[in-house]
């Protein structure tokens, strides 16, 4: 539940990060790309479409996406995405396997680039 | 006795240098050296293009262990050599340019070819001079030699005018050298050694990145020696990789350009050797800013740069090594090179899985696998292009010293360079398979030497991954411009391995997964230059296009 609030708010966030935030909405810029948080049940999920500038969500977890970010379960996902230190988190539930990257790495980069700047 | 200039020249690189092979293009004003490497039994590998010969000739140094030498005529000759020129200042490797000039007794009279090429070239070679007297050719070769090996290597550039080279001189009045060129070692202080060792021993999760320096410094026994006692992970870049073989236990080439990139941010010391920070590592900002630096390098000036060391020790990558070794405690990372294993291989899932799946269209790291499955590891890779660099560099392995190199992954980022090193690696290992993966776009450059190939019997087998397009560049701009307003960065399907069959060589056209290897069996079993014109998925983009883009994006 925690989880499904946590991409819920990020959309939040980042929706109007794309109207109103100048810092973010030079970082869109053209980009034309699908970003996947989802469970690995593909129970909870949530599909971030960035299109030129333009941002939307979905909240099917069965999307094709550039880059997909896979957590084994709820309670990992939002432990480890509101850490204070996530990049050390993630790389830990990593070496649990506890999360997996699907597609284009960078692009994820450049998501959580993103969402640093819509914060 | 009297000697002409130009066999003198034959004659210093051949007694002196030791030199038996040298790569060239011929002209007139280079006449008289030509004729001193037929006098010298120099075999002097005859390209189609100026750049070819400079390129070749740096890849020499990389793969025969002795400084590469290039011979070009003036003009043309010269200003055709200086993309290669450029490329080996860039990355740092040694090469001795020999050019033609016009003759000093037609200076200024609008003589063939006048040109200050020494202006031209100054800034991109260590030293650049011009020889003006016959009986001191000698002497000058000693220094370009030296000047091309000492401290960090690089290219330097000696003219040699008809002047001097087509009058001769008694060979009493122009000795050679006793000493043939050697390296000069320097050694960092002892307070230092102690500092960078106290950092390694006290270290929880370190890394060790080394880079060219470590090839060129020859340092594999300490190399062995220091990894054995610090037990630290460690991951080999440029014309360093392979100075341990790719599968040692502690490489981590496995985990890939995406595996490094998250695992240096976890690392808490890392040693820094015979590698700059520069654009490939963001120019240090992909090194964390909590880690401990020790920084090895042979120019004290790349230390603190881009990022401030906290032991900082000067010397060739084999010296410091050395003194370093009596410092170093036993250590054992085996759960840290676990564990970012582990992590790093979530992080690459998609790749791993690439390279088992087969697909239709191919997939480039697909096709890497297939021919890795059928090359194996006891073989050189040379891999060209954008996209394709990466496919190559991440997913080909050897256990051969410079075994897999990114020839277009420099500081230049020179497209067509994979021909030309291909060449030398096959003249400097002819008992060894040398696969060249080139893109299709940067194969178009040097492609012509194919013919280079099949006069001098040099049987590379050139594995074009064809997506029909400038791909990297294509992609960028896909991701900054958008897909329907594309520029400059589409080809079309040719058949490559169609005009390497009409030049002599073996051609094979992929177009099915289940093609691939039959046609590379084929083609090495052909003994020929050989060239597999693979159609791959165009839609395939690698995270150094995603990176590329994102670097040059400035605002």
């Amino acid at each position: 539940m925690k989880f499904k609030l946590l991409l819920f708010i990020l959309t939040k966030k980042l929706k109007a990060a794309a109207k109103s935030n100048p810092d973010y909405k030079k970082h869109l810029g053209l980009m034309q790309i699908k970003v996947l948080i989802r469970t690995a049940d593909g129970k909870i999920g949530r599909l971030f479409i960035f299109d030129r500038g333009s941002f939307s969500a979905a909240s099917s977890a069965e999307n094709q996406a550039d880059v997909a970010l896979i957590w084994a379960d709820a309670a990992t996902a939002f432990r480890v995405m509101t850490s204070k230190n996530s990049d050390a988190d993630t790389f830990q539930a990593a070496a649990e396997g506890k999360v997996r990257i699907e597609g284009m790495v960078p692009y994820l980069q450049w998501f959580t680039d993103g969402v640093k700047l819509a914060m | 006795m009297a000697i002409k200039g130009g066999h003198l020249v034959a004659k210093y690189l051949k007694e002196v240098e030791g030199i038996e092979t040298i790569f060239a293009l011929s002209g007139g004003h280079i006449e008289a050296i030509l004729d001193g490497f037929t006098q010298y039994n120099i075999r002097a590998i005859d390209v189609r293009h100026e750049q070819v010969a400079a390129m070749a000739a740096q890849a020499w140094s990389v793969y025969a262990g002795q400084t590469g030498v290039c011979l070009v005529t003036a003009g043309p000759g010269f200003t055709n050599a200086l993309t290669g020129i450029a490329n080996a200042y860039l990355d740092n490797s040694p090469l001795v340019v020999l050019c033609g000039k016009h003759p000093l007794k037609e200076d200024l009279k609008g003589a063939l070819q006048e040109m200050n090429q020494i202006d031209m070239v100054k800034p991109i070679t260590k030293w650049a001079a011009t020889c003006y007297e016959t009986k001191r050719i000698p002497e000058y070769l000693s220094l370009a030699f030296r000047y091309a090996t000492m401290g960090r290597p690089g290219p330097v550039f000696l003219e040699l005018p008809p002047d001097i080279l087509n009058v001769s001189v008694p060979e009493e009045d122009a000795p050679l050298p006793k000493i043939p060129t050697r390296k000069y070692t320097v050694h960092p202080d002892d307070a230092d050694l102690k500092q960078a060792a106290d950092l390694i021993n006290k270290a929880k999760q370190p890394l060790f990145l080394g880079g060219s320096g470590v090839g060129f410094s020859c340092c594999d026994l300490a190399l062995a020696q220091f990894m054995e006692q610090t037990g630290i992970p460690f991951i080999l870049m440029n014309y360093g990789r392979g100075e341990l073989p790719d599968n040692h236990p502690q490489s981590i080439w496995d985990i890939g350009n995406i595996g490094l990139t998250v695992t240096l941010a976890q690392a808490d010391v890392i040693v820094i050797a015979g590698l700059r920070l520069n654009w490939l590592l963001q120019s240090g900002g992909a090194i964390p800013p909590t880690a401990k630096i020790v920084r090895i390098d042979i120019d004290p000036h790349e230390i603190d740069r881009n990022r401030q060391a906290d032991a900082g020790l000067v010397g060739d990558v084999n010296s410091v090594l050395n003194e370093l070794l009596p410092h170093l405690q036993k250590n054992d990372h085996s759960a840290w090179l676990k564990t970012l294993r582990t992590a790093s291989a979530a992080f690459i899932d998609s790749e791993l899985k690439a390279r088992e799946t087969p697909s239709d269209p191919i997939h480039p790291i697909r096709l890497v696998a297939q021919i890795q499955k059928v090359v194996g590891d006891d073989a050189y890779y040379v891999t060209d292009g954008g996209d394709t660099v990466y496919f190559g560099l991440v997913h080909f392995t050897s256990k051969l010293k410079a075994g897999v190199i990114g020839t277009a992954s420099g500081l230049l980022g020179c497209l067509g360079t994979g021909i030309p090193f291909a060449m030398a690696a096959k003249i400097a290992n002819p008992d060894k398979p040398v696969i060249l993966f080139n893109g299709d776009g940067s194969f178009g450059f040097n492609a012509m030497e194919f013919d280079t190939m099949l006069r001098h019997n040099i049987p590379v087998v050139c594995v074009i991954n064809n997506d029909c397009a400038w791909g990297m560049v294509k992609h960028g701009q896909e991701l900054s411009i958008g897909k329907d307003r594309l520029q400059c960065t589409e080809l079309a399907p040719r058949r490559y391995d169609k005009m390497v069959e009409a030049l002599g060589g073996h051609g094979e056209y992929v177009t099915k997964d289940e093609e691939i290897i039959p046609a590379l069996k084929r083609a090495l079993e052909s003994g020929k230059p050989a060239c597999i014109n693979v159609m791959t998925d165009p839609t395939a983009l690698s995270p150094a296009s995603v990176i590329f883009y994102q670097a040059l994006k400035m605002e």
